[in-house]
């Protein structure tokens, strides 16, 4: 059952942890807005640009502890709806969800890791946090 | 032939934006006609619903004449859910919508277009008429296929353009 007012609270709640779980910020790596009525963006002629939008708090831990020869690490990032919320409205897109798909990508310290999976953890009929499974390059396997 | 693939892409969107301009897409925050060439977006893991994506599939060259034909298949998928508001109990009838406007894109004359250069065109350029047309054949609707709550179906078109003296 939705209840805005407690689902506003955990959220803040969700924030204050992840910052005192060392919670930093990660870049997600978004296309640029197309150009309307350019035809060569749809004729792949041009190419976006991209853009970098912060997010904070974020708070990740390597999904798997044995990392098998020759596979990447998959690394779990824990985000906060709140960050999320307001770039899903900054950016006029329809859902979180939608948001992460079109993602090319996280940047962890100058590392573009790749989305694999994003789920949103919630409580009271709203989101409290976005678990983003993440791909780490298979040149860094530890 | 990219120039074919162009020109068919640009001919069909303005069609179908014809017949029905309220089917739209928004990509990467604007708002498109529904009709999209895959090849020519970003990957994405889910494709978008109640819009067009177009893909080639095959090509075949006939070198016998001055001037090369070239027959390429022009694959047209489109997936509908229906509309949440509905529970997804108009699904058929969106997809039969679907069905509609793009036999009446493609059936309607001429059957022909002028094939276009859009390599030097851009934000308010023009892009260069060449001499000759691209044309096509009737579209071949496919079955539709049911995923849960998800109906898709693909259609086929054959265009066929000449390929000029010096182009690609």
């Amino acid at each position: 059952m939705s209840d805005p007012l407690s689902a506003t609270a955990a959220a803040r709640a969700t924030d204050a942890l992840l910052r005192s779980c060392g919670g930093r910020q990660v870049l997600l790596r978004m296309p640029a807005p197309a150009t309307a009525g350019d035809v060569t963006e749809q004729l792949g002629i041009a190419t976006p640009q991209f853009q970098d939008i912060p997010l904070a708090p974020v708070a990740f831990r390597k999904a798997r502890a044995v990392v098998p020869e020759a596979k990447p690490a998959k690394w779990e990032m824990l985000i906060s709806a709140t960050a999320v919320q307001g770039v899903v409205t900054s950016l006029g897109y329809a859902s979180a969800s939608v948001l992460f798909d079109d993602a090319a990508g996280v940047l962890l310290d100058d590392e573009l890791l790749e989305i694999i999976s994003a789920t949103a953890e919630q409580v009271f009929g709203q989101p409290y946090a976005y678990r983003l499974e993440v791909l780490a390059p298979l040149a860094d396997k530890n | 032939m990219q120039n074919a693939k162009d020109t068919f892409y640009t001919m069909l969107q303005s069609r179908l934006a014809a017949v029905n301009p309220s089917r739209t897409i928004v990509v990467r925050g604007t708002v498109r006609p529904g009709l999209l060439v895959e090849e020519n977006e970003l990957p994405s893991a889910s494709p978008p619903t109640d819009c067009f994506r177009l893909r080639w599939t095959k090509l075949q060259v006939v070198s016998v004449a001055a001037l090369p034909l070239v027959a390429l298949e022009c694959s047209l998928a489109y997936t509908t859910a229906g509309n949440t508001g509905n529970v997804a109990m108009d699904r058929g009838r969106m997809l039969a919508a679907m069905d509609g406007e793009l036999t009446a894109a493609l059936t309607t004359a001429p059957r022909s277009a002028p094939k276009l250069n859009y390599a030097a065109a851009g934000v308010g350029l023009s892009p260069a008429a060449m001499s000759t047309n691209i044309f096509w054949a009737d579209p071949v609707f496919g079955p539709v296929i049911a995923t849960d709550e998800r109906l898709e179906r693909t259609a086929t078109v054959q265009v066929y353009v000449y390929r000029e003296a010096g182009e690609l």
